[in-house]
C-alpha cells in the first residue's frame, strides 16, 4: 500500500494543474493574515488584538486550502480517465480497491500536509504582524489549538471528497464544474428551491463552516462535532460511490 | 513456464458478442501474432486477459491465474495497449517512475528501459511533446519495466519509422529467444510474417486458425500470411479454412 500511496503522491507532484491550486492557497494563507490585520480597526472591523489570533489562523487555512485540495484531487482522480492513465494504473495494480484506497489515503495526507503548512505560514505571518503592532502572542488561548486541528482535518476530508467525486464522474470538467457550482450556486439556492431553509446547515459548505468557526449564536449551523460527522458522512458516501464505480466499470482504450 | 491460456472465452456488450467461445494457448519462447480484421475482438480479448474487462463467461489466465490475482503483475506481464496512456504534462521519466512504483521497481530499471527504447535523451521532456513513435517507445518501455516473462503488445509497431520497426523486430526476437512469451496483435501482416513464429487468427470474435505459421501456410497452400489471412477472414472462408483450425494445446 505504501508504494501505491507513493505513486499517487508522485502523480500529484508531477501534475501542475493539481499542485498549482495548492501553492496558490498556501500563498493566499499569508495574504489572508496580512489582509485581516490591515482591515482591523477600519470599516467597522474590531481593532487588532491578541484575541484575533484564532481568527487569523482560520482565515488563512480555512476554505481556501479545502477548495484547493478538493480541486487537486478531482483533477488527479478524474484525470486518470481523461488521459487514460487509468490503464497504466490498473495494469500496475489490478486490485482496484487498493488503488482507490491509496488515492483516498494520499488525498487525506495531502489535506493534512497542506492544512498544517497553511497553519505554519499563518503562524509565522501572524507572529510578524502582531509583533509589528507590539501585541503579545498567546498561543494557548481558546480557539488556537482548535483551529490548528480543524484546518488540516477539514482539508483531509475535502481531499477524500475530491477523490470520490472524480472517480464517480470520471470527467474532469464535469466534476470541477459540479464542485464549483455546488460551492457558489447550488448550496445557496437549494434551500430556497425546496422551501426548506433549515436544510442549509446539513449541506457540505455549511458543515465545513460550522466545524471551522463553531456553531453560530443564532443556531443556523450544526454544532461543530455534529457538523464534522455530517461532513465525514458526505466523504464516506462519495468515496464509497467512487470505489464501487471504479471496481465495476471496465477500463477502456482508444482501440476498444 | 510462463504461459497464456484463453479458454472458452466469451465477452458480450449488450446484444453484441465481441468474443465468442474463444480458446487458444501460447507457449514460451515464441512470438505469436494475433490477427483479425477491425472489430474482430482482438483488443477485447487482450483487455480481458489483462483484467481491464470482465469475461461474460470462460477464462483468460496467465500462468494459470487471472491477471488480477497475480502478485506484482508487472514482474510477470508487460503490456502495451495504447501509446496514449501517459499524462501529457509529465516528463517521460516521471511517467515511468509512476508506473514502476506499485511494483517497487527501482529507478535504475527505469533508466535501463529508457536506454533500451532509445528515449534516454528525451526522458526529461513532457510526453505531450512526444511524437507518436516516441509515445509508442515509452509504452514499450513501461511494458518492459518489470523484466516480465510475458509480453502482450497491441499494435506495437504503430507510429514507428522503418528503423524503429526493424529495431522492434530484433527486440522481440531477442526477448522470445530468452524464453519469453511474446503475443503481438497487429494489422501489419508483412511485418508479422517476418516476426511471428505462430499465429492466432480471429474473426467476429471466433477463432479462425491457430498454430505455427509455417504449418498453416503449408496446409492452406497460401503464398503468404496476407493471402492466408484474407482467405481465412473472407465472408465464405469459415468452411474453406475449417481444416486449418488447430488450436494449440493449452499449456
Amino acid at each position: 500500500m505504501r508504494s501505491l500511496i507513493a505513486a499517487e503522491l508522485l502523480k500529484l507532484r508531477s501534475t501542475r494543474s493539481a499542485w498549482i491550486p495548492l501553492a496558490v492557497a498556501l500563498a493566499a494563507a499569508i495574504l489572508a493574515v496580512v489582509a485581516s490585520a490591515t482591515a482591523a480597526g477600519h470599516g467597522g472591523n474590531p481593532p487588532l488584538s491578541p484575541a484575533a489570533l484564532p481568527d487569523l489562523f482560520r482565515a488563512s487555512g480555512g476554505q481556501l486550502v479545502d477548495g484547493a485540495v478538493l480541486l487537486a484531487w478531482i483533477v488527479l482522480s478524474a484525470g486518470e480517465f481523461r488521459h487514460r492513465t487509468s490503464v497504466t494504473t490498473f495494469l500496475g495494480q489490478p486490485r482496484r480497491l487498493r488503488v482507490v484506497s491509496a488515492k483516498l489515503a494520499a488525498a487525506a495526507l495531502t489535506g493534512i500536509a497542506a492544512g498544517l503548512l497553511a497553519e505554519a505560514l499563518s503562524a509565522a505571518t501572524s507572529t510578524a504582524v502582531l509583533s509589528a503592532h507590539h501585541l503579545p502572542l498567546d498561543w494557548n488561548q481558546p480557539g488556537v489549538p482548535a483551529a490548528v486541528i480543524t484546518v488540516p482535518l477539514l482539508a483531509a476530508l475535502y481531499g477524500i471528497l475530491g477523490v470520490g467525486l472524480g472517480l464517480l464522474l470520471r470527467n474532469t470538467a464535469a466534476a470541477l464544474g459540479l464542485a464549483l457550482m455546488w460551492a457558489f450556486v447550488i448550496e445557496g439556492i437549494l434551500p430556497v428551491l425546496i422551501h426548506a431553509p433549515g436544510v442549509v446547515r446539513w449541506l457540505p459548505e455549511a458543515t465545513a463552516n460550522a466545524v471551522l468557526h463553531g456553531a453560530s449564536a443564532t443556531a443556523t449551523t450544526l454544532p461543530a462535532a455534529a457538523a464534522l460527522a455530517v461532513l465525514a458522512g458526505y466523504a464516506v458516501v462519495l468515496a464509497t460511490g467512487g470505489a464501487i464505480v471504479t471496481t465495476r466499470r471496465e477500463i477502456g482504450t482508444t482501440t476498444g | 513456464m510462463s504461459t497464456i491460456a484463453v479458454e472458452a472465452l466469451t465477452k458480450r456488450y449488450g446484444t453484441i458478442t465481441a468474443v465468442d467461445d474463444l480458446t487458444f494457448g501460447l507457449a514460451p519462447g515464441r512470438i505469436t501474432g494475433f490477427l483479425g480484421p477491425n472489430g474482430a475482438g482482438k483488443s477485447t480479448t487482450i483487455r480481458v486477459l489483462l483484467g481491464l474487462a470482465r469475461p461474460t463467461c470462460g477464462r483468460a489466465t496467465i500462468n494459470g491465474r487471472p491477471y488480477a490475482e497475480l502478485r506484482d503483475p508487472l514482474r510477470h506481464v508487460g503490456a502495451l495497449l495504447d501509446p496514449n496512456v501517459f499524462h501529457p504534462g509529465r516528463p517521460g521519466r516521471t511517467a515511468l517512475r509512476i508506473a514502476a512504483r506499485p511494483a517497487r521497481i527501482p529507478g535504475q530499471r527505469v533508466e535501463e528501459v529508457l536506454d533500451l527504447t532509445g528515449l534516454a535523451s528525451a526522458a526529461h521532456r513532457r510526453v505531450g511533446g512526444y511524437s507518436l513513435g516516441m509515445r509508442q517507445r515509452l509504452a514499450l518501455a513501461a511494458a518492459l519495466l518489470g523484466d516480465p516473462q510475458i509480453l502482450i503488445l497491441d499494435e506495437p509497431a504503430s507510429g514507428l519509422d522503418p528503423e524503429g520497426v526493424a529495431w522492434l523486430r530484433g527486440l522481440l526476437r531477442r526477448l522470445a529467444d530468452q524464453g519469453r512469451t511474446v503475443f503481438v496483435s497487429s494489422h501489419q501482416l508483412a511485418e508479422l510474417a517476418q516476426t511471428a513464429d505462430d499465429v492466432v487468427i480471429i474473426n467476429q470474435g471466433r477463432l479462425i486458425a491457430a498454430g505455427p505459421m509455417a504449418g498453416l501456410l503449408e496446409r492452406s497452400q497460401a503464398s503468404s500470411l496476407e493471402d492466408f489471412f484474407l482467405g481465412a477472414t473472407s465472408p465464405d472462408a469459415q468452411s474453406t479454412h475449417a481444416a486449418f483450425i488447430r488450436p494449440r494445446s493449452l499449456s
